[in-house]
């Protein structure tokens, strides 16, 4: 990981903050950029945004800590999010969640060993017609079960 | 303007006040948290909500504004209801560490909970973890379970600061208030955080522990570290004599002036107060012992020396040193006296030198009032020391050296050469050695006068601590020395107090004739 | 005509492709409001159409758009809310991927209307993939002239831009989103000021669900009258109903405003799953108060659902069965309120966190007998007394649902607790 960030993404950010009345307003869609480039956001790259948007980085870990999607820490590689929510639970995501405790080896919040895995329960994810439902990364799988959620994790690198 | 109901109370109130703001100028206090003077109404603790006759929902009071024709109950069973609700959250919430908490006594929630009986909390889960005592600043110590999230603290140090050191993280009941990678509070406003939460959430460690707000009298006074004249209020255990303390004031806090000081004062103004105690000279000394005599005997023995150089014509040979420590009546006498009927040759200042300012409140003066002499006609510039000392034989100097931070030396070879020398201090110092006389003196705090701000306000005060031991006020001592050198005795005699002679004052002086407060 | 106006062209191929949305129709209203229309006449159009906002409260959009001050020196804004958390809500996803263009023919003529030059689509953070859609999309219509300098010719400006949210419900909230868009934490602001004279960076700001704004191009294409005729006089047009839970064909359905309930459920979303029976239905979002099996033969609009007690909201139907514990249900309702409070206000932040606690409590068989009254009065605490809506979206499920079911609810406490 690197500890600057790229000029690339420096100069999207620039980009970005031309939309806004204020520099400020860009923070969100930096903080998603600068957690796509590193994975997570730590006091480093809070300061490092701060900087780039001209504010006071309290102000950033503010947004950090108040927003469920930033990660404050190192994740696994697949970022596992089972929606726990109301028409995913009514049809099982609690058993699949158990099944992927137990087929990973960890509990929720935590993170395999070999920093593959980070499994986590998250709200509705607005796709309920296909629950129940996850997200791995960015992509949404619906209609699991536990089958299917073999093939899936089994099918990743 | 519009007429309001509030508590079947009739207020006639400007429009766009909000009904927090017009009921306080009914008498009704309206319980709130959140809201304070100093900023926009927030609307977080919804603890001030009121019942206006013909909506639906309770409204808030610190943020609605009157209309005229408006009924509004602060009392009704359902604000009753909500404000309890409110107060039973805080208190679900809550450590009710009041026996060991600084703030029990004038803590908001402490108050709601006793009015309202809501001790006994209902609340039988798992309270929510978290931390006590954090350091956040040189001063303040955080406990973010006491904490109510009303942000004050936060809003201060957004928008008078600008400085920022304190966020909200987390989201939810998780969140709390707390700096940001160890970087403390650090400016010279900080202890008005302790005084702007309206919990035990910050104290301030100066204060921490060392007594009960109870046993404090608070007393209004004016600030005399730099020359902004901040109104203050001094608390102090008074008279309180169940134990020896060690000192009388406590802590200083802040008294609201919109024309001076807004809500604040500074952390030199808040924290410097130990000079009102510590190393006070409190006895008439001479020939560097303590002298039995009275202020009356003194007092005749200073217009002797004063007399007898004045019949013999050599007024000019009487000097006089001065510092703006004086108040305005003050100044006023001795310009009288000294100037006017004796005509002494010589007066000069010798102010403590300038220190750096901010942009806020703190001046660079590190006197209260210097605007004050040079409105009463002073010249403000330090005499050349040499050539003003010279020929003097009999020399009064009227200082305040605390801490030392006057510098004396210029003085200090001549001293030894002028036939008799008087000092007029507040503190013992080692330059009180080298005076014949040394008398002591009540600070601004201990007396009343009016002191004259860097701006130009004028700004009345009274004692706000009693005078130590035989310390006296210079207007009185000067008011009683220009007595006995019967001069102008008529005009001396009708002072009384310091209101006396500022009225004379306002009729001499154009300046403080009109409004300058 | 059929009556579907957002979902009509849905099964065609690549219609979130500029080519074919042109193909049918796409643009025409955006064309016709500018080219033929003046401001004035779009919004008496809007007003008439009693279009309802479809993303929860049901305000009128004619009505919201009137609100925004007209000679002003200000910058005004639109910000399209596609945030779209409230638990059971996914049908303004489909609007977005499936028919983007859509939406951005909205954007434009409400914009021109409301005279405006740059708009935000706030998307929830979770919806990357659609994010990049919106994105592609816009960048078509920017191609197509639809959007830029001077928009087919006229000299009508609009910019547009997608900014995604970060995982917060609370930033649904219309003043959250606006925080939010400003960079800072989704904290509710204090109204009055209302967003149409203060909003986003203190300037006039217009604020509209994706639904609401994709059924502007309809309006000026066929005219008020046929919208009302659609749906109902007072709530025209149609809804995209989600509906999720224990159906047997869970999915969006675009029906007229005022379709029965029961027929939502059982005609178009296939019935009950094989071998469930159905217990209670949340007709609205999970912050809509819960219907019993016996109350659900009733008109989906914003006004019979008010009359029932409850919310048409963002109509998602949430469909729960016999086996289903209530009790189950308010765990995860209270759970997902608790984790939601922006933590502002604090019978908010503190009554939803001590509901959960009690809740959880008792599906670990520890209940005891006040606690139902206890739940009640904390809720009753927060309704109608939190700085934003969301302590009523809280408290009303928990209510309804103790209300309705408190035999089943007290059931589970211990004997003797
Ligand atoms: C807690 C809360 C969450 C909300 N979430 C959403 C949302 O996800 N999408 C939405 O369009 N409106 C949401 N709203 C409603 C908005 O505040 C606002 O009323 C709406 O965006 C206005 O658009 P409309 O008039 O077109 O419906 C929410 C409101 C509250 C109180
Ligand atoms: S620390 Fe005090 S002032 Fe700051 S938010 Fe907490 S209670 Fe309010
Ligand atoms: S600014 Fe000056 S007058 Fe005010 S508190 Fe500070 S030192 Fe005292
Ligand atoms: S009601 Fe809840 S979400 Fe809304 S402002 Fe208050 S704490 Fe935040
Ligand atoms: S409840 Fe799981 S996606 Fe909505
Ligand atoms: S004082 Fe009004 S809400 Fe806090």
């Amino acid at each position: 990981m690197s500890p600057e960030l790229t000029d690339q993404t420096k100069k999207k950010i620039e980009e970005i903050a031309s939309r806004y009345a204020s520099k400020e307003a860009a923070l969100l869609p930096v903080l998603h950029l600068v957690q796509h480039e590193k994975g997570f956001i730590s006091q480093q790259e809070e300061k490092q945004v701060a900087h780039l948007l001209n504010i006071k980085p309290i102000k950033v870990k503010e947004v950090v800590t108040f927003y469920t999607m930033f990660n404050q820490k190192e994740v696994g590689k697949y970022h596992i999010q089972v929606c726990s929510n109301l028409s995913c639970s009514l049809l099982g995501s609690e058993s699949l969640i158990d099944h992927l405790k137990n087929k990973l080896g960890i509990e929720i919040g935590e993170t395999t060993s070999d920093k593959k895995f980070t499994l986590m329960t998250v709200e509705c994810l607005g796709a309920c017609e296909q629950a129940p439902c996850m997200m791995i990364n960015f992509d949404y799988f619906g209609n699991l079960d536990k089958e299917k959620i073999d093939n899936i994790l089994d099918n990743l690198e | 303007m519009a007429k309001i109901l509030i508590d079947e109370r009739e207020c006639d109130v400007a429009e766009g006040t909000t009904i927090l703001k017009a009921a306080e100028s009914a008498g009704l206090q309206i319980p709130h948290l959140c809201y304070h003077k100093a900023f926009m109404p927030e609307g977080s603790c919804r603890m001030c909500l009121v019942e206006i006759e013909g909506l639906p929902k309770l409204e808030l009071a610190c943020s609605t504004q009157v209309r005229d024709g408006m009924k509004v109950s602060t009392k009704s069973e359902s604000v009753i209801e909500a404000r309890k609700g409110v107060l039973e959250c805080l208190l679900a919430d809550h450590p009710i560490d009041c026996p060991i908490c600084d703030k029990a006594g004038e803590c908001k929630l402490q108050d709601y909970y006793e009015e309202y009986g809501l001790f006994e909390s209902e609340f039988n889960e798992e309270k929510e973890k978290r931390q006590k005592k954090i350091e956040i600043g040189k001063n303040l110590l955080h406990d973010q379970e006491r904490c109510v999230l009303c942000r004050r603290c936060v809003r201060f140090l957004d928008e008078v600061t600008k400085t920022r050191e304190l966020g909200v993280f987390q989201r939810g009941v998780h969140a709390e208030v707390a700096t940001y990678d160890g970087i403390l509070v650090d400016n010279n406003y900080s202890g008005n955080l302790a005084e702007l939460c309206p919990v035990g959430a910050i104290t301030d460690k100066d204060f921490r522990f060392k007594t009960r707000t109870w046993f404090l009298q608070s007393r209004e006074s004016i600030c005399t570290l730099c020359s902004r004249g901040c109104n203050i209020y001094v608390e102090s255990h008074q008279g309180f004599s169940r134990f020896s303390l060690p000192k009388r004031v406590y802590r200083i806090q802040t008294r609201e002036n919109q024309m001076i000081n807004g809500f604040w004062i500074c952390d030199k103004g808040r924290y410097d107060y130990s000079y009102l105690d510590q190393e006070r000279l409190d006895k008439i000394v001479v020939n560097n012992s303590e002298d039995p005599q009275s202020w009356q005997e003194i007092t005749s023995i200073v217009a002797g020396e004063i007399g007898r150089l004045f019949h013999m014509k050599r007024s000019s040979h009487i000097g006089l040193i001065l510092q703006s420590w004086l108040s305005n009546e003050e100044l006023f006498l001795i310009d009288k006296i000294f100037r006017n009927d004796i005509n002494i040759g010589k007066i000069s200042f010798l102010d403590p030198p300038e220190e750096s300012s901010d942009d806020f409140l703190l001046t660079a003066e590190r006197t209260p009032n210097r605007r004050g002499a040079k409105e009463i006609g002073f010249d403000l510039q330090p005499a050349d020391w040499e050539k003003f000392l010279e020929d003097v034989d009999l020399l009064f100097v009227f200082a305040s050296p605390i801490k030392g931070d006057t510098d004396f030396s210029p003085l200090k070879a001549a001293l030894d050469k002028i036939e008799k020398t008087v000092l007029f201090a507040s503190h013992n110092h080692e330059i009180n050695s080298l005076f014949d006389m040394v008398l002591p003196m009540s600070l601004i705090a201990e007396k009343g006068g009016s002191l004259t701000n860097i701006v130009g306000s004028v700004q009345g005060f009274s004692p706000a601590l009693d005078a130590p031991g035989n310390c006296k006020p210079a207007w009185q001592f000067l008011v009683d020395l220009a007595k006995k050198l019967m001069i102008n005795f008529d005009f001396y005699n009708q002072f009384s107090s310091p209101e006396s002679i500022r009225e004379v004052m306002k009729k001499e002086i154009p300046y403080f004739r009109e409004e300058h407060e | 005509m059929t009556d579907k106006i957002l979902t009509q062209h849905f099964g065609l191929e690549n219609l979130f492709k500029i080519d074919v949305y042109l193909e049918n129709k796409g643009y025409e209203a955006a064309k016709k409001a500018l080219t033929d229309m003046k401001a004035d006449e779009i919004l008496e159009e809007v007003k008439a159409a009693n279009l309802r906002g479809r993303g929860g409260a049901g305000f009128p959009a004619g009505v919201k758009w009137g609100f925004v001050p007209k000679d002003i020196e200000k910058p005004k804004y639109l910000c399209v809310n596609a945030d779209e958390g409230e638990p059971g809500t996914f049908k303004d996803r489909y609007i977005m991927t499936h028919n983007p263009h859509l939406l951005i023919e909205g954007i434009i003529i409400t914009s021109f209307c409301v005279g405006i030059h740059t708009a935000f689509i706030y998307i929830r953070g979770e919806y990357e993939a659609v994010a990049l859609r919106l994105e592609q999309a816009i960048s078509e219509a920017y191609d197509k002239d639809f959007l830029g300098e001077s928009i087919l010719g006229t000299g009508f400006k609009l910019d547009v831009y997608v900014h995604r949210g970060a995982g917060a419900y609370i930033c649904g909230e219309e003043t959250a989103l606006l925080e939010s868009l400003e960079g800072k934490r989704g904290n509710p602001r204090l109204k009055p000021p209302f967003p149409a004279s203060v909003g986003l960076f203190g300037c006039p700001t217009v604020i509209n669900n994706v639904e609401t704004v994709s059924n502007i191009p309809s309006i000026i294409l066929n005219g008020a009258a046929w919208f009302c005729q659609v749906g109902l006089p007072k709530d025209g047009g149609t809804r995209i109903f989600g509906v999720s839970g224990m159906v047997k064909k869970p999915g969006i359905y675009e029906l007229p405003v005022g379709t029965n309930l029961k027929e939502i459920i059982i005609k178009h979303a296939g019935g009950m799953m094989e071998g469930k029976k159905l217990k209670a239905v949340i007709p609205g979002g999970m912050s809509a108060p819960i219907l019993t099996a016996e109350e659900i033969d009733i008109s989906m609009d914003f006004d019979s659902l008010v009359e029932a007690k409850s919310m048409l909201g963002s109509a998602a139907i949430i469909v729960i069965d016999e086996e289903t514990s209530m009790l189950d249900v308010l765990r995860r309702v209270t759970k997902f309120y608790s984790h939601e409070s922006c933590g502002q206000c604090t019978p908010c932040r503190i009554g939803n966190s001590w509901i959960n606690k009690i809740v959880k409590r008792m599906a670990d068989g520890n209940g005891k007998r006040e606690d139902l009254d206890k739940i009640i009065q904390l809720a009753n605490n927060m309704m109608g007394k939190t700085l934003c809506p969301l302590g009523d979206a809280a408290a009303m499920p928990v209510l309804s649902i103790i209300q309705k079911f408190r035999k089943e609810l007290e059931s589970y406490i211990p004997l003797g607790n």
